[in-house]
């Protein structure tokens, strides 16, 4: 694979985070109404990041906690990345609760529920980062990175052919309930200047 | 005379779409603030009779800087821009006195049916 020189200046940061600020109220509103409760935002952390330092670009979670995750790959418009969604374990009782799963939560049915919430959430991002970009992007089955494991196995497991990711963190609470989770979008190296280039367009005059 | 506009958002870009989305031939002042306590300051200067602002920031947070134009009856028009669109967060900022709601990204067209609603254009 062909290595370009990547890096992303401080007007385009912050223009991802705001593209990124308007696709997750879109995401969190669409939650707030399926589960009935009110969705606290945070600010959106975007970095351009060497794939190694995931761990640390997942802010929103102690690397102490038990969590559990899925990703989702996702492509448009030459445009290709994953979407992770990760859980600390904690929240998965409260929930299930809002889901109104059954009280007794085994193994696959915290599976089903991830899933759940998965699809949701990354759809109704990526959609919103798509409309303000102009693409369409096509989502793939999800899959499970781990349960009840430790922050470093569920990111361990994954590999990527990437070398620098451009990670837009978003990390979702839910107002009166004990739910952390946090949504990673990782864009692909080769999307970069793609991104970057569809970015300049929004920021000139 | 010129009405003075405050835009206040911690994104640039969002200050500048903000700033592009006002009506055209509207003679206006305009101002820009990256957080509620530049917004207030800025309001204290007379920069802001008309406030576009943002909910999500550091420092003081379009909740709290509302809250204090309320409680001090300060002489701004407040529309609240935001990603939020939960309409619980609607809810809040209406009551605490913004005259509307517009949902980010705005558009021309929205800014200036709000701005007609509201007799201000």
């Amino acid at each position: 694979m062909n290595k370009v020189n990547v890096s992303i200046s401080e007007d385009q940061r912050d223009c991802y985070q705001e593209i990124a600020n308007i696709a997750m109220g879109q995401a969190a509103a669409l939650l707030a109404k399926l589960l009935d409760v009110k969705v606290i935002l945070p600010i959106p952390v975007v970095n351009l990041i060497e794939v190694n330092e995931l761990r640390m670009a997942l802010s929103g979670i102690e690397a102490s906690d038990k969590v559990s995750g899925v990703c989702q790959g996702f492509i448009g418009n030459r445009i290709s990345g994953e979407a992770l969604l990760i859980f600390n374990d904690a929240s998965l009782g409260d929930i299930s609760q809002l889901l109104k799963y059954p009280d007794e939560l085994d193994t696959s049915v915290e599976l089903e529920l991830l899933m759940d919430v998965a699809n949701i959430l990354i759809g109704a991002c990526l959609r919103g980062i798509g409309s303000q970009l102009d693409v369409t992007f096509s989502q793939g089955h999800p899959v499970v990175l781990g349960q009840h494991v430790n922050l470093p196995e569920l990111i361990s497991t994954n590999h990527y052919r990437w070398s620098k990711t451009l990670a837009i963190e978003i990390n979702y609470k839910i107002e009166g309930y004990n739910i952390n989770c946090d949504l990673l979008l990782l864009f692909a190296e080769d999307a970069i200047n793609v991104l970057n280039n569809k970015v300049n367009y929004l920021l000139e005059d | 005379m010129a009405i003075s506009v405050l835009i206040c958002d911690d994104s640039g870009f969002a200050r500048k779409q903000m700033a592009r989305a006002l009506p055209d031939n509207w003679d206006v002042e305009i101002s820009f603030a990256c957080n509620g306590e530049e917004a207030l300051q800025a309001i204290a200067e007379g920069k802001g009779e008309v406030v576009f602002l943002d909910l999500t920031m550091p420092v003081m947070d379009g909740i709290q800087t509302l809250t204090h134009i309320k409680e001090n009856d300060l002489n701004a028009m407040v529309i609240v821009v935001s990603g939020d669109i939960q309409p619980e967060a609607q809810a809040q900022v209406t009551q605490l006195g913004a005259l509307d709601f517009i949902q980010k990204p705005v558009s021309k067209a929205k800014s200036t049916e709000v701005l007609k609603r509201f007799g201000l254009l």
